[in-house]
């Protein structure tokens, strides 16, 4: 599904990414973990196109996507949150969800004009959809609250309501449970889960917690001062001592 | 009879400004694009539909239309540096480039007129009317003209379209991340804005039948930047409140000169003293404008409650 060769990325003599190369399988779960500064979200970064690699190449779906604006990447069916939640502050909730939306109708000033019968209708079925996801995400009573309102928390949590809106093949989460209560935590990560499984997702998850790396990923990568360290199923991982020493603080 | 005329004046003079205010409104209050040279709009639009009717000689309406197309073509040559340029400096770019296009108008005089402007401007379905009601008959056409583009605007900021350009302004990166292309739609955000503004130069160069580069001076732009700041922006009513406001204050001050023993250059800074004035107090203690963005809401009485 996403395959990394050799990627590389430098922030003057600071060598971000070094030559990692990972490949993320369809219909899976992977999940990315490393200590502060080892280039999680710059990898994130350069794979979604907000920042421009300065070597290797990347595919997705077997497509060549390194040098590629950030909103063709997203068209193509790659989707990736923020660490810090973003949303238009003066959009409520109910909007930021609809804005995700795929495939919207009078989304340009002709078709806003001279369509809006179907517009009309398109949008009734994003804000049905919306809705129901809301229910989910425990956000519906806050549905006509302005985002910039929300805390930091409640930001992520809409982050991953637009991505479950937007429905992309693939979906990069950077860290989406940060600042969210530990039951809601769980709940979220088993909607993933769901998500991933009833649609045959895949999902490249950034996540700090090893209790919630566990038990949802397939696979995790470990990275350490911009070099891939060590990957292998969870428990592998949790086995392994360069990890254990790096990471988790030795042991 | 002066009375009526002169308010009827300042009606067709807000008229004309309401639209300006609305399209700098479009693109600062929802697009978010900090246009310092919006007289270019008015200028092109000016001059492009009153050098068709008296150069060439074409049909009024058809004026007015080319003074909106080529106003709209300009919003897009404006727009492209959005790209590489953050909106800091793209804002002093189109300061200088409505300076360009004044200094155009001034300088190509085989085309313009130079500093002697463009005179004896056409005015439409003069015919019909005499010169005492003319002016009325005016006005209504700037009303309809005002009206139609509310509704008009009204109905794009209301649709999906709107939606991307409001959230573009507040978060770009969020909309690249969702596969919006921003560069796109701030374009024909542009463009749109662009189109208002060219039908605001093509109503004032056939209702003053003379236009000269005196005309579009930047300091319109600032009394269009004054209009949505205490009008209020993200919301087309705001626009019109402060195109009222502010030419009501700058039109009427201009007849009260021979009351004041003041030279009217003084009383012309005065003018301007006291709009800049009212900037520092709207942005200080009411930011948002006299009528603030209105917010969507959804389901305003359903189960879930507020």
């Amino acid at each position: 599904m996403l395959k990394i060769k050799d990627l590389q990325k430098n922030f003057g003599n600071l060598r971000a990414l070094d030559r990692v190369s990972l490949e993320v399988e369809g219909d899976s779960i992977f999940g990315l973990i490393g200590p502060n500064g080892s280039g999680k979200t710059t990898l994130f970064n350069v794979v979604s196109g907000f920042y421009e690699k300065d070597g290797g190449e990347i595919y997705f779906k077997e497509e060549r996507i390194d040098g590629l604006t950030p909103d063709r990447i997203a068209r193509k069916g790659l989707c990736r949150t923020f660490q810090i939640a973003k949303a238009p502050e003066k959009l409520t909730i109910l909007e930021n969800m609809m804005l995700a939306a795929k495939n919207q109708v009078g989304e340009n000033p002709f078709s806003a004009l001279f369509t809006r019968r179907r517009t009309a209708r398109v949008e009734k079925e994003n804000l049905d959809r919306s809705m129901e996801l809301l229910e989910v995400l425990q956000l519906v009573d806050l549905k006509n609250e302005y985002a910039g309102d929300l805390s930091g928390g409640q930001k992520k949590l809409l982050s991953l309501g637009r991505v479950f809106m937007l429905n992309p093949d693939m979906i990069l989460l950077d860290e989406p449970t940060a600042g969210v209560n530990p039951t809601l935590t769980m709940q979220l990560m088993k909607a993933i889960k769901e998500l991933q499984q009833r649609e045959h997702k895949s999902v490249f998850i950034i996540e700090h917690s090893m209790k919630v790396i566990s038990s949802i990923c397939d696979k995790v990568f470990v990275l350490n001062f911009g070099k891939k360290m060590a990957e292998g199923t969870p428990a592998e991982i949790q086995k392994n001592e360069k990890v254990l020493e790096a990471y988790l603080g030795g042991a | 009879m002066t009375v009526i005329n002169f308010f009827i004046y300042l009606l067709t003079m807000i008229g004309i400004y309401g639209l300006l205010a609305m399209s700098l409104n479009f693109q600062v209050g929802f697009a978010g694009l900090i246009n310092f040279g919006q007289v270019a709009f008015f200028c092109i639009g000016a001059y492009t539909s009153s050098l068709m009717a008296t150069k060439i000689g074409i049909p009024l309406p058809f004026c007015f239309a080319g003074g909106m197309i080529l106003s709209g073509l300009f919003g897009y040559l404006m727009s492209i540096p959005t790209k590489s340029l953050k909106s800091d400096y793209w804002a002093i770019a189109t300061l200088a480039t409505a300076e360009v296009i004044r200094l155009v108008a001034l300088n190509e005089g085989w085309l313009t007129g130079g500093p002697f402007g463009v005179m004896t401007i056409p005015q439409p379905f003069q015919f019909l009317f005499s010169r005492d009601s003319y002016p009325l008959f005016y006005l209504i056409l700037a009303l309809i003209c005002v009206l139609l583009i509310y509704f008009v605007l009204s109905l794009l900021s209301d649709s999906p379209f709107g939606r991307d350009v409001k959230a573009i302004r507040d978060e770009e990166e969020l909309c690249l991340s969702l596969g919006k292309n921003t560069r796109q739609i701030k374009l024909q955000a542009m463009v749109v804005a662009g189109m208002v503004g060219g039908l605001a130069g093509a109503l004032f160069a056939h209702y003053i039948a003379f236009i000269s580069p005196e005309n579009f001076r930047p300091i319109e732009t600032f009394l269009m930047w004054a209009m949505i700041i205490v009008g209020g922006r993200g919301n087309h009513a705001g626009a019109i409140l402060g195109a009222g406001i502010i030419q009501l204050f700058n039109v009427s001050t201009r007849f009260i000169g021979g009351y004041v023993p003041l030279s009217p250059d003084s009383m012309a800074s005065l003018r301007m003293l006291i709009i800049g004035l009212l900037i520092i107090i709207f942005v200080s203690y009411r930011p948002e404008g006299l009528i603030k963005e209105k917010k969507k809401v959804y389901y305003p009485k359903s189960r879930h409650g507020e």
